[in-house]
């Protein structure tokens, strides 16, 4: 490669700092808001404080205490179980798709045959066609009243399933005459639907399954909804491993779990890392499906830091700051502790190519 | 240890039929190659042998025992493969020892294999070493030493050496020929270089087109091949192939070049053969560059002349192109042979090796 000119290599640097100076500017506000007093972080002085004048962790105390009913003051609940169900739901729901998704997606690298490029209107229709053959499925279960009740919804999911299944294929039979999308694809598409296009349902769903407001609710919805990116993922990091690998240790005389557990996925590691930090983020920072999902006892970070308003005592910056600063610890920690994994895979170098 | 027998085996990929009706018959303890280009199945074959594909059709039988339907791992094979799919997760220890913990053997056991298999294969000082950080050759050791440590009744090597450097290469086929006959093993060899079958194997079962061509020892395969593409894939530098047709002059039946610049008399058996066979105006006449001899001047048994084209002197033998009439033919003259390009040279060719080949089907006439 030429040598940059200077003012290239002037100009380069210069953007590098633009752009690092606007993404850092907010997280810096943060962290100086977190220590500021009140009568820094209000514009009560109208003044702006760039930095704490007078440090104090005033923040975090008023963030981390609880009263109740106490004159002139109200109530506070402390952000403490927030936090502890915000990890419990997050890292619940990241495990759950990240077992679920490494093991499909290991299937689909490995023994998954009806691939192929379609067209993208191909999957659409698709989509189209699942949610018409599903209407008449519908209107019987509101005839019979049960759409709101376990015993209607489970198997509606079921249907639905199914359905998808038959379209794909009548659809590959008379229409396409070719690949429609697979079982990878049809994982994808619940992607399709943005997810404030869905949670109304997913909320009534919930609610006739006495799942709102409830752990398992969050982790189980987390789950599903993150499963399609660790499905895809982890596919890709999959077909790198070369399949002679898998096929060595059959021939040895290993099982197929054996072969997962031992010679593939210890190859992924680095990439099932980097997706569990990826899900994990999704998930922690998830503000809409807690917020239709939860209520008072199973609350998130994201959904408490939008509480931190009273009558008496307005918005509470700095608080938010400080819960906000608490938030960006456990991401900011994984990543570290992953970090050389993110960097590259370890396959590298098993197999000539 | 045990024999192979492979019953008109048939795979389809979909629409794509890799092979077609493979039958074989490999004896016990035999060292047999699968010769082959790129795509003539025989990594198809090898596989469905180790079980890790299906056969559309056909049956494999290890001794008396159908394979159908036994899985991969029962079968009791060893499979090397081209890129050596050693796990550079592990040390060289668990890279060898896997088979066997798998099937889990008692520690001290797998210790005593695993050291026993490591000092054949002289890897014994690398042990401890993570198998990632191997050298290309030493991680082919590596594979062959875990297919090696599980004993397997028949041993399968598919394309093992093509990655290596040439002359480990040469010492790895050495002592590949060395373990196999300590060992007397039943190995199938997938290669597609004639060099490496000719060398190691005992039977050859050349294929193209999803389809056997011939079955036979190397000299059988060499001196005896049955059609254009055995007699072509077969030596180097290669056969030369003249189109010809059968006449007969005065009595004498003779091969004739297209344009008549080279004619061939024949023995007696040879024109009752040809007379029997009819489509005697489309023949190919092939002859082994080694079985041509030059002459500087006209010489009593020199048949043919010709101009030199081009000359590639390979050190142990100068390879000497000669234009005689249309065609090239490719003639293997002693190291020191040294003709100017474009001077005539006269040729002798050996009539017991001459083959003649039915130009429509390229089967041997004989």
């Amino acid at each position: 490669m030429a040598q940059p000119k200077s003012w290239q290599f002037f100009g380069r640097y210069l953007l590098i700092i633009i752009i690092t100076v606007l993404a850092l500017f907010p997280v810096y506000w943060m962290v100086g808001m977190a220590f500021k007093p009140k009568a820094e972080w209000t514009s009560a002085t109208g003044e702006i404080y760039w930095l704490p004048q007078q440090p104090t962790m005033e923040n975090f105390t008023t963030l981390l205490t609880e009263y109740r009913g106490q004159f002139f003051r109200g109530n506070q609940t402390s952000a403490l179980p927030a936090i502890i169900n915000s990890v419990i739901v997050s890292v619940g729901g990241t495990l759950l798709a990240l077992v679920i998704g490494a093991l499909a997606a290991y299937g689909l690298s490995r023994f998954n045959t009806d691939s192929g490029d379609f067209p993208f209107y191909i999957a659409l229709g698709r989509l189209f066609l699942l949610v018409l053959a599903l209407m008449p499925f519908m209107l019987v279960m509101a005839w019979f009243d049960i759409v709101n009740r376990w015993y209607g919804i489970i198997p509606l999911i079921l249907i639905g399933i199914v359905l998808d299944y038959v379209i794909g294929g009548l659809m590959a039979r008379f229409y396409t005459r070719g690949p429609v999308g697979n079982l990878a694809f049809s994982i994808l598409q619940l992607r399709m639907f943005p997810p404030i296009a869905i949670i109304i349902p997913i909320m009534i769903m919930w609610s006739a399954l006495n799942m709102i407001d409830t752990w398992y609710g969050l982790v189980i919805i987390y789950g599903v909804v993150t499963l399609p990116f660790v499905v895809w993922l982890m596919k890709s990091f999959f077909d790198d491993v070369p399949r002679e690998l898998d096929e060595a240790a059959i021939v040895d005389g290993a099982s197929y779990w054996g072969t997962f557990f031992k010679v593939v996925l210890p190859l992924v590691k680095g990439g099932l890392a980097s997706t569990a930090l990826f899900v994990f983020i999704l998930n922690w920072s998830d503000f809409l499906v807690a917020l239709l999902l939860t209520s008072s006892e199973w609350a998130t970070i994201p959904v408490f830091l939008n509480r931190l308003v009273t009558a008496e005592t307005g918005q509470q910056h700095g608080p938010r700051a400080a819960l906000g600063l608490i938030a960006a610890i456990p991401p900011v920690v994984f990543g570290l502790m992953i970090q050389k994994y993110l960097v590259r895979g370890l396959t590298f170098g098993a197999i000539k190519k | 240890m045990s024999s192979i027998r492979l019953d008109n085996l048939r795979k389809e990929f979909g629409p794509v039929v890799a092979l077609k009706s493979l039958s074989l018959e490999i004896g016990d303890g035999e060292f047999a190659a699968l010769l082959g280009p790129s795509g003539c199945g025989k990594s198809t074959t090898m596989n469905m042998i180790a079980g890790l594909e299906m056969p559309t059709a056909g049956s494999i039988y290890f001794g008396e025992r159908p394979m159908n339907g036994v899985p991969a791992g029962k079968r009791g094979v060893g499979f090397v493969f081209q890129n050596y799919a050693i796990f550079t997760h592990m040390s060289v220890f668990d890279n060898i020892a896997f088979g066997l913990k798998v099937q889990h053997k008692a520690e001290a056991e797998i210790r005593r294999e695993v050291q026993q298999v490591a000092e054949l294969l002289h890897l014994g000082d690398l042990l401890s070493m993570n198998a990632g950080r191997l050298s290309v050759n030493d991680m082919q050791k590596v594979a062959l030493g875990r297919s090696m440590v599980m004993r397997p009744r028949i041993f399968l090597l598919d394309e093992p050496f093509s990655n290596l450097d040439a002359a480990f290469r040469f010492y790895m086929r050495g002592e590949l020929k060395r373990i196999q006959r300590d060992i007397k093993q039943t190995m199938i060899y997938v290669t597609h270089d004639q060099v490496e079958a000719m060398s190691m194997a005992d039977k050859i079962a050349v294929m193209d087109y999803g389809i056997l061509q011939q079955f036979g020892s190397p000299d059988e395969i060499y001196n005896y091949p049955v059609n254009t593409f055995v007699a072509r894939f077969i030596g180097s530098p290669s056969m030369n192939f003249i189109p010809c047709s059968y006449q007969v002059e005065n009595g004498q039946g003779c091969l004739v070049q297209r344009q008549g610049t080279i004619r061939l008399p024949l023995d007696e058996r040879r024109q009752q053969l040809i007379a029997g066979h009819n489509g005697g105006d489309q023949l190919i006449l092939g002859i082994r560059p080694e079985y041509l001899r030059l002459h500087d001047q006209s010489h009593p048994e020199a048949a043919w002349s010709g101009q030199v084209y081009a000359l590639e002197p390979l050190g142990s033998k100068t390879i000497v192109h000669l234009q005689v009439g249309q065609e090239i033919l490719q003639v293997a003259a002693p190291a020191d042979c040294r003709p100017a390009v474009g001077i005539t040279q006269w040729l002798e060719y050996n009539p017991a090796h001459l083959h003649i080949f039915a130009g429509a089907t390229g089967q041997v006439i004989r």
